[in-house]
């Protein structure tokens, strides 16, 4: 079930009042309907896939419970690794199998040899890159011993399942949520409130930028060719708005949704685009993600903690894995080590936690010129990043590059459907103004005191919400098909 | 709980009606003319009603209508040809009916203005397909007697769904319900924009989940366009060859605009078999396919002027009487 479509909206206000009204008095009760609502919230894209949920969901519940009674290191490693094997095999599974297969012919093509081997049309489960990691991260604790195993099987399927989050994160610790829904929770007005209003945020995000760039940046990036540079550029920076609106919309959709039902889920952006540089842009970039990699990747590699020669390769394996993740395709791998490429100059000079204060550029003049440059500058090369992850396949994605880069003309940019053009800069414009001035605090993105500069605000989003809606556009979030 | 529930109504409220005085102040809504059958059971506009017709979320396209006492969207108040002067006729779908630009830059102003002594006289009306076009002229034989030529729009695609006249569903849109709903322009405006598909979809799409069926995810657009293929060329061809014997035109007095590359050759042969005149829309924009509007697949103002070209050319090389 898409959070942007007609069934959610009937979908959660049902919920929401049977969770407070009906279930509310006994913890497990609500549980257990967090369960079948979130069951039937996937299940509403495919409930075939479902049984995928339930068995990753038992084994890492079975699984946490033997290594609360295991102290045998050989044997609790064992239980670890038959977890991690069953989870990330039904990963690769469902979503590597014909990367590797079809990359293993290449590869015999390429030395003069032919293997048949036949790729299998195999579906992507929506959301099992999220949950996955999410199970693994609670069992990886529990094995560490940084966490109670639970005994309760409804709160941990809750845990696994929670509809919010379910099919494209924030991917959740457990130390942070399992609590949450092991405890009793009341209705707290003010975070219903605040929950409102950050899913009115990610819906303009969505809707408004991400939805409305989408034809654009598709048909730019499908006809390469026919531009010239300034096009490809308006197509690389309309991309990365489009994929920070997409996927943070969806981050604030979530976390809102969540704090309707008592539940706070992390951050997963800090408005990214404002980083001075990579290091800084991976904090705030999609951070439920990056630190899990850092607690369960990064650090048990080593970290910074060795050599030089040690670190780097840590930031190279973390920043592919990372890139991997997204997708088989080899351009995710190349994105990813783009971004290693770019983060390790400010490792190597220690300056990658230069930037971690508040960004103020309009605070003295100083700031306003560095800063400036040093957000452009971020912006810039992120965007050329970006060409990686959006294109079909890496040349694909060079050849876009060499046309952004050497082929200037005159030509002014028109859609084939005629979208005026102007539009999409101001919103734009307009949008980055807006972030700039809530920048401070990622969780409020109306911070104003005067209730009628609210509602102003509210109405002024809900309105350019059906200004830019379009019919025809395809409304699924990107991140659904990581 | 319940004080949050009252905020949430309450601020609801205030929003849609903001939001309703916004559409009004900006007139994003588009202003759709009352329909009839009138005494000759012929669907058409009820008379005398101007207003704007709007399309696109934000006003990608605006223009002003004027139905006329004929009911038809035109400069001239009334249809009275007479013998001894020059009339044409445009009978066709809103491709000719033209509301997506000011009545007075109609394509029938467009030629008008380009010919001298020349009146025409405008018959277009959305939804129109051939069997509504000739019984028009049928029923009105009459009038249509004494005007000079008459071009009768025929789109391949949607034209030939059936072989003969009956009223249309379109009437019922003119229902007092929908009349009344029709008053709230945020509801007309969303419905336009295609913002309640989903709302009007979903009854199906639940029946499809409980049934089992993979839930609908085309749109109506995409609805409309595989009935129109399923219904077979040879079936259209029939039901043209009915419809003109149906509904007798004058071949000297009436001729056919087309695009030749989507018309079954059938029909062009049949055509030029029998003695029908046509004239191939697709040299006016010198290719298969014509510049569309802004979220609209109307003709684009330009492809709009090439096509009343492409009829003046037609009307200086062919002498009418």
């Amino acid at each position: 079930m898409l959070f942007n479509s007609i069934d959610f909206a009937i979908f959660l206000p049902v919920v929401f009042i049977l969770y407070w009204f009906i279930f509310q008095k006994n913890i497990k009760l609500q549980n257990l309907f967090i369960v079948i609502a979130s069951y039937f919230f996937y299940g509403w894209w495919d409930w075939r896939f479902l049984s995928l949920i339930v068995f990753s969901t038992l084994v890492d519940f079975t699984i946490g419970n033997l290594l609360r009674r295991e102290e045998v290191i050989a044997k609790r490693k064992l239980f670890l690794w038959i977890s991690i094997v069953i989870n990330l095999g039904f990963l690769g599974f469902f979503k590597y199998y014909n990367f590797f297969v079809d990359s293993f012919v290449d590869a015999f093509t390429f030395f003069g040899k032919t293997l048949e081997v036949g790729s299998l049309n195999i579906i992507l489960p929506v959301g099992i890159s999220f949950y996955t990691f999410q199970t693994l991260s609670y069992t990886i604790d529990v094995y560490k011993k940084q966490l109670e195993p639970t005994k309760d099987l409804i709160a941990f399927s809750a845990f696994v399942c929670f509809f919010p989050q379910l099919v494209a994160g924030p991917i959740e610790r457990a130390i942070n949520l399992l609590p949450q829904i092991q405890n009793k929770r009341s209705f707290q007005k003010t975070q219903a409130i605040e929950g409102l209003k950050l899913m009115l945020w990610g819906f303009f995000k969505k809707l408004v930028i991400a939805d409305s760039l989408s034809p654009i940046v598709s048909d730019i990036f499908s006809n390469t060719h026919s531009y010239s540079s300034t096009t490809l550029i308006i197509g690389a920076v309309f991309f990365a708005f489009q994929i920070y609106g997409d996927f943070s919309g969806y981050s604030d959709i979530a976390i809102g949704t969540s704090k309707l039902f008592g539940i706070e889920l992390m951050s997963n952006f800090k408005f990214p685009y404002f980083a001075r540089n990579i290091g800084e842009f991976w904090r705030k970039w999609h951070i439920s993600l990056s630190t899990w990699f850092r607690d369960y990747l990064y650090i048990p590699l080593g970290g910074s903690q060795g050599t030089t020669s040690k670190s780097i390769r840590n930031i190279f394996i973390i920043f592919v894995v990372s890139g991997f993740w997204h997708g088989a395709n080899w351009t995710f791998v190349i994105w990813g080590l783009f971004h290693a490429i770019l983060f390790l100059p400010s490792f190597i000079t220690k300056t990658n936690r230069k930037f971690t204060g508040e960004i103020n550029v309009l605070g003295n003049f100083k700031s306003l010129i560095f800063d400036s440059l040093r957000i452009l500058q971020t912006f810039v090369l992120v965007s050329i990043g970006w060409v990686f992850f959006r294109s079909e396949s890496i040349q694909n994605a060079l050849d876009y590059l060499k046309r952004m880069f050497f082929n200037f003309s005159s030509e002014q940019y028109s859609h084939p459907n005629g979208y005026r053009m102007i539009d999409y800069f101001i919103i734009v414009l307009i949008f980055v103004v807006y972030e700039y001035i809530i920048r401070n605090d990622e969780r409020n993105p109306f911070p104003f005191k005067n209730r009628y500069v609210r509602f102003l605000i509210y109405l002024l989003m809900l309105f350019s919400i059906i200004l830019f809606f379009d019919d025809g556009v395809d409304r699924s979030f990107i991140y659904f098909q990581f | 709980m319940i004080q949050i529930l009252k905020k949430l109504v309450l601020y609801g409220f205030l929003m849609l009606v903001a939001l309703e005085l916004l559409v009004r102040i900006f007139h994003l809504h588009n202003e759709r003319p009352e329909r009839l059958a009138d005494d000759k059971n012929v669907e058409k506009w009820m008379p005398n009603q101007t207003g704007s017709s709007v399309t696109g979320n934000r006003k990608q396209n605006v223009g002003k209508y004027n139905i006329n006492t004929f009911g038809f969207n035109s400069v001239y108040e009334n249809y009275s040809p007479t013998a001894y002067s020059k009339e044409i006729a445009l009978v066709g779908d809103s491709f000719f009916e033209g509301f997506h630009e000011d009545y007075t830059n109609s394509l029938g102003q467009q030629i008008e203005n380009k010919l001298e002594a020349i009146t025409v006289l405008e018959f277009g009306y959305a939804g129109y397909d051939l069997a509504d076009e000739l019984h028009l002229i049928n029923a009105y034989s009459e009038l249509f007697k004494n005007i000079d030529h008459s071009f009768i729009f025929l789109k391949f695609a949607s034209d030939l769904d059936r072989d003969m006249y009956e009223p249309s569903f379109r009437l019922d849109l003119d229902s007092p319900l929908r009349r009344m709903v029709k008053q709230v322009k945020l509801l007309v405006y969303l419905n336009d924009i295609g913002a309640l598909n989903s709302l009007t979809q979903l009854p199906q799409r639940v029946l499809n989940f409980l049934s089992g069926k993979e839930a609908a995810s085309i749109s109506l657009k995409e609805k409309t366009a595989l009935l129109e293929e399923s219904i077979s060329d040879e079936q259209k061809f029939e039901n043209f060859k009915k419809l003109v014997q149906r509904y007798p035109i004058d071949k000297n007095k009436a001729t056919f605009v087309l695009n030749t590359y989507i018309t079954s050759p059938q029909i062009l042969w049949y055509l030029k078999e029998n003695g029908y005149q046509f004239l191939d829309l697709s040299k006016a924009w010198k290719g298969p396919k014509p510049e569309t509007l802004i979220y609209d697949q109307h003709w684009s103002k330009k492809d709009r002027a090439l096509v009343a070209n492409l009829i003046v050319d037609y009307l200086q090389k062919n002498t009418i009487d």
